[in-house]
C-alpha cells in the first residue's frame, strides 16, 4: 500500500487489504480475544448507550437549570471550571481504582466525557433564544412547566442537538480508550489484544468497525434530529 | 424571570458552591463511609500534589513527568499546525486540491484519536514517535479544518475590491486571503491544542513510560489514589493555562479587527 | 376596562446619580378603547414606556399602572406585538395563536372557534400550519397580531410593530390595522417614529422630547378625524392627501424638528 511506500512506517506492519480481509473473517467467524465480532460489537455499543444516555440525561436538565437560572450559574460554574479541563481520559484510572476492569467503570468514564459537552450547548442553547421571543412568552404567562417544555426546550433545541452529537462521540472516544486500558470484551479489547500479538490486519478490521459504529450511530441520532427540528430551516441551511 | 444578578452575588454564589462542593467531599472521605484509601480528602490530594513536585515517582518528579508530556504535545500540535494549516489554506484556495484531498480527510477524521494507539503501539512500541502520532491525529483536523474555512469564506468583495484595485496574485495571497484567514486559523489553533493534549492523555495511558499519564497508570497500579488525582489536577491544570493563553491571543486578534462581540 | 396611567414617571437606567436617564416627569393618561401613539426621535424613551406598561422594565420614579394597579409582571391583560415579531419559530401558525389561549384555560372547542375567526380575519387560514419561517414578514407581523388579539386583552402594545417590513407591505398592514381597530376597539398604545403611521391610525398622538424623554405635547386626532370622515376613504393614500391630515403631520414634523435642531445643538 502507498503509506509503506512512503517509508515512514516499517513495511510488512501495515496490513494489505488481503490481510485485513482475512482478519475480518478470523473474528467473525472463530472469534478473537475473547469472542466473536457480533459479541464485541454489542458489548462496546451497549456500553455507549448506557453511557449515553445516563450523561444526557443529567447534562441536559443541568444545563436547562444553568442556562435559565443566574444564580444556579453562579453556583455550580466554579465547580464546572474545574472539572471540565481534566480530560475525560483522565478519569480511567481513577475509575478503575473506583469500579474495577468491569463495566461500571467504563460507563462511569463515558458519563463523565459525554456530560460535559451536553451541559454547555444545552446553556449555550438557553442563552440563544432570541429576548423577544422569551418576553412574548412571559407576556402570554403560563406555568413554569409549560414554559420549560414549550418555550425553553424547544428553544434550546437546535443547540442541544448539537450538544448531543459532540457527547456521542465523546462516548465512542472515551468507550475505545477504557477498553484499550482493560476490558475482557469489546472492540477495544479487540484492538489490545491486536497490537500485541502484532495483528495489524485485525487492528485495521477493529478500527473499521469503530468508525462505522460510530457513524451508524450518529446517523440515527441526526434522524431523531431531523424530526425534532422540522421547523428550523436556517440550521439546516447553515448545515448544508 | 431570569433577571441579572450582580457581579457581588455571582461571586458570593460561586464560593459557596465550591465550599458545598469541596466540604461534600472532605465530608465524605473523612466520615469513613468509603474507604481514604480510595477517596483522599481534598487536603490528602493538595499534599500529595507538592510532595511529588519533589519527590520522584515512577521514575521523575511531577514537573518532569508534565515536561515530558508537554514536549510530545509540543511536537505533535507544531506537527499538526505546521503540515494542516498550509494543506487547509490550499484546499480553501484551489478547489482541485479541495477535491482531492477532501474525501480521504473526512473518512480518516471521524477515526477518533485514541484509536490509532494500537497502530501507534505496532510501529514506535513505547517510544516518542507512538504519542505525537496520537496527538497529531487529534490536533490534525481542526488545524485544516478552520484554515479551510478561513480560507474559503473569505468575504468575495475583498477579492474583487483587490482585483479592482490590480492587485498581483501574489501579494492577493500574502496581503488579502492570509490575513483574512487568520482569526479562524487561531480558532482552530485554539481547539486544536485542546483536543491535542487531550489525546496525549489517552495515548500515555496506554503506550508510554513517562509522562503525567503514565504516572497516572502507575499510581492506579499502585493503589495511590491521591497519585492519580494530583495528576487529573496537574493535566487539567496545564490544560486551562495553554487554553487560556490561546483564548488570549484570539481576543488580541479580534479586537484589533474589531471582530470582538 | 384599560386604563392606563402613567404618574411622574422616570426611568434611569443604571445607578442613580450617573445612570442614563432616559424618561423624566411623564405624566399621561390613555382612556379606554383609546388609540394612543407616542412618536419622538431615537432613543428618546418611547419604547421604554411602551415596556413598562408591558412589565418588563420597572419605573425608578413614579407609577405605572393599568385600572388603578400598578404594575408587576408582564400578562397577557396586556398583550404585545414586538416589532420582530417574536413568533416562536417551532411552532405552527395555529399553535402560536393557541399557546396564549391554553394558559388562559379556555376550553378546547371554545379556542378552536376563536382561533379559526381570527386566522380568518387575518387572512390567515391556508396558513395556519405553516411555520413562522416559510411566511413573508407582512405575514409573520399578523399572526403577531394574531396572537395578541385573540387573548381579547384589555390593553393592547404595539411596539413599532411595522418597522421591520417594507414600505409597501406596511401600508396595508397599516389598512388592515386601522379596520380591526374601528370594529374592535380597545385600549392600544402604539410606539412609532412614522409621523404619517401615527395620525392615520391614532386617536390622540403624543409627542415626546429626546432623552432625557419627556412628553412635550398631545394632539387630539380623533375629533379632526371625525370631524373631516377620514373613515369613509378607504384607500390610505386618499386620507394622507386630505387638507387636515397634511396639517396635523406638519405640525408634528415641526414640532420634532425643533427637537432635532435643539439635539445637535
Amino acid at each position: 500500500m502507498a503509506t509503506t511506500v512512503l517509508g515512514l512506517i516499517p513495511s510488512g506492519r501495515f496490513p494489505s487489504p488481503a490481510e485485513t480481509w482475512s482478519a475480518l473473517v478470523h473474528v467473525s467467524g472463530r472469534g478473537y480475544g475473547g469472542g466473536d465480532l457480533a459479541l464485541h460489537v454489542y458489548n462496546s455499543l451497549r456500553l455507549v448507550v448506557m453511557g449515553f444516555l445516563f450523561a444526557i440525561a443529567t447534562g441536559v436538565p443541568l444545563g436547562l437549570l444553568m442556562g435559565w437560572s443566574r444564580r444556579a450559574e453562579a453556583f455550580i460554574n466554579p465547580i464546572f471550571l474545574i472539572i471540565r479541563p481534566i480530560p475525560p481520559l483522565a478519569w480511567i484510572p481513577l475509575a478503575i481504582l473506583w469500579l474495577g476492569l468491569g463495566d461500571a467503570a467504563k460507563i462511569m468514564v463515558i458519563w463523565f466525557s459525554a456530560f460535559v459537552p451536553s451541559v454547555i450547548n444545552t446553556f449555550a442553547g438557553v442563552r440563544n433564544i432570541d429576548r423577544p421571543v422569551l418576553e412574548a412568552a412571559y407576556m402570554l404567562g403560563m406555568p413554569k412547566i409549560r414554559f420549560v417544555t414549550e418555550v425553553l426546550i424547544p428553544g434550546a433545541s437546535p443547540m442541544i442537538f448539537t450538544g448531543l452529537r459532540l457527547s456521542l462521540q465523546a462516548s465512542w472516544t472515551t468507550l475505545v480508550a477504557a477498553e484499550l486500558v482493560g476490558a475482557f470484551y469489546g472492540i477495544g479489547r479487540v484492538l489490545n489484544v491486536a497490537q500485541q500479538d502484532l495483528y495489524p490486519g485485525m487492528i485495521l478490521v477493529g478500527m473499521v468497525t469503530v468508525a462505522i459504529l460510530g457513524w451508524g450511530t450518529t446517523r440515527v441520532l441526526g434522524l431523531a434530529e431531523a424530526r425534532a427540528l422540522r421547523w428550523n430551516t436556517a440550521a439546516l441551511a447553515a448545515k448544508g | 424571570m431570569n433577571r441579572q444578578i450582580s457581579l457581588l452575588q455571582s461571586i458570593v454564589l460561586g464560593f459557596l458552591g465550591l465550599a458545598c462542593f469541596l466540604g461534600f467531599w472532605q465530608g465524605m472521605s473523612m466520615s469513613g463511609l468509603v474507604s481514604n484509601i480510595f477517596l483522599p480528602s481534598p487536603l490528602e490530594v493538595y499534599e500529595r500534589f507538592t510532595t511529588l513536585i519533589e519527590r520522584r515517582f515512577a521514575g521523575a518528579t511531577l514537573p518532569g513527568h508534565l515536561a515530558a508530556s508537554f514536549m510530545r504535545f509540543a511536537y505533535g500540535f507544531l506537527l499538526a499546525a505546521l503540515i494542516g494549516i498550509p494543506l487547509g489554506l490550499l484546499m480553501g484556495w484551489y478547489q482541485l486540491l479541495d477535491e482531492i484531498v477532501s474525501p480521504l480527510f473526512d473518512a480518516l477524521r471521524f477515526v477518533a484519536p485514541i484509536a490509532w494507539v494500537p497502530f501507534a503501539a505496532l510501529w514506535f512500541g513505547t517510544g516518542i514517535g507512538g504519542p505525537i502520532m496520537i496527538i497529531f491525529a487529534g490536533a490534525f483536523p481542526p488545524c485544516v479544518i478552520n484554515a479551510y474555512r478561513g480560507a474559503k469564506f473569505v468575504d468575495p468583495r475583498l477579492i474583487e475590491a483587490a482585483n479592482m484595485l490590480g492587485t498581483p496574485s501574489r501579494r492577493v495571497i500574502m496581503e488579502v486571503l492570509l490575513p483574512s484567514s487568520i482569526p479562524s486559523i487561531i480558532s482552530g489553533l485554539r481547539v486544536s491544542a485542546g483536543l491535542g493534549w487531550q489525546s496525549l492523555v489517552g495515548a500515555e495511558l496506554i503506550v508510554a513510560s513517562a509522562g503525567v499519564g503514565y504516572m497516572m497508570v502507575q499510581g492506579q497500579a499502585n493503589i495511590q489514589t491521591h497519585t492519580v488525582m494530583a495528576g487529573m489536577v496537574a493535566i487539567g491544570l496545564v490544560g486551562l493555562a495553554l487554553d487560556s493563553a490561546l483564548r488570549g491571543v484570539e481576543r488580541v486578534i479580534q479586537k484589533r479587527r474589531g471582530l470582538e462581540q | 376596562m384599560g386604563v392606563i396611567q402613567f404618574k411622574d414617571v422616570g426611568k434611569i437606567f443604571g445607578p442613580r446619580d450617573k445612570g442614563f436617564v432616559a424618561l423624566k416627569d411623564i405624566d399621561l393618561e390613555i382612556r379606554d378603547k383609546e388609540f394612543m401613539a407616542i412618536v419622538g426621535p431615537s432613543g428618546c424613551g418611547k419604547t421604554t414606556c411602551l415596556r413598562m406598561v408591558a412589565g418588563f422594565e420597572d419605573a425608578t420614579d413614579g407609577t405605572v399602572s393599568v385600572d388603578g394597579t400598578p404594575i408587576k409582571r408582564p400578562g397577557p391583560d396586556r398583550a404585545v406585538v414586538f416589532q420582530q415579531f417574536a413568533l416562536f419559530p417551532w411552532k405552527s401558525v395555529y399553535d402560536n395563536i393557541d399557546l396564549g389561549l391554553r394558559n388562559l384555560n379556555v376550553s378546547s372547542s371554545e379556542r378552536k372557534k376563536r382561533i379559526e375567526a381570527i386566522l380568518n380575519l387575518m387572512n390567515l387560514t391556508q396558513y395556519a400550519k405553516h411555520f413562522p419561517h416559510q411566511l413573508s414578514g407582512g405575514m409573520q407581523q399578523r399572526v403577531a397580531i394574531a396572537r395578541a388579539y385573540v387573548l381579547d386583552p384589555d390593553v393592547l402594545l404595539m411596539d413599532e410593530p411595522f418597522g421591520a417590513l417594507d414600505a409597501q407591505t406596511r401600508v396595508v398592514m397599516q389598512e388592515e390595522l386601522v379596520r380591526l381597530a374601528r370594529k374592535n376597539p380597545r385600549t392600544v398604545l402604539f410606539i412609532t417614529h412614522a409621523v404619517e403611521e401615527a395620525v392615520y391610525l391614532a386617536d390622540r398622538v403624543a409627542i415626546m422630547t429626546r432623552a432625557p424623554g419627556q412628553i412635550k405635547e398631545v394632539l387630539d386626532v380623533a375629533s379632526v378625524r371625525n370631524a373631516e370622515n377620514w373613515d369613509s376613504h378607504e384607500k390610505i393614500e386618499d386620507v394622507m392627501d386630505l387638507e387636515s391630515f397634511v396639517h396635523l403631520r406638519t405640525h408634528i414634523w415641526r414640532s420634532l424638528r425643533e427637537e432635532k435642531a435643539a439635539q445637535h445643538a
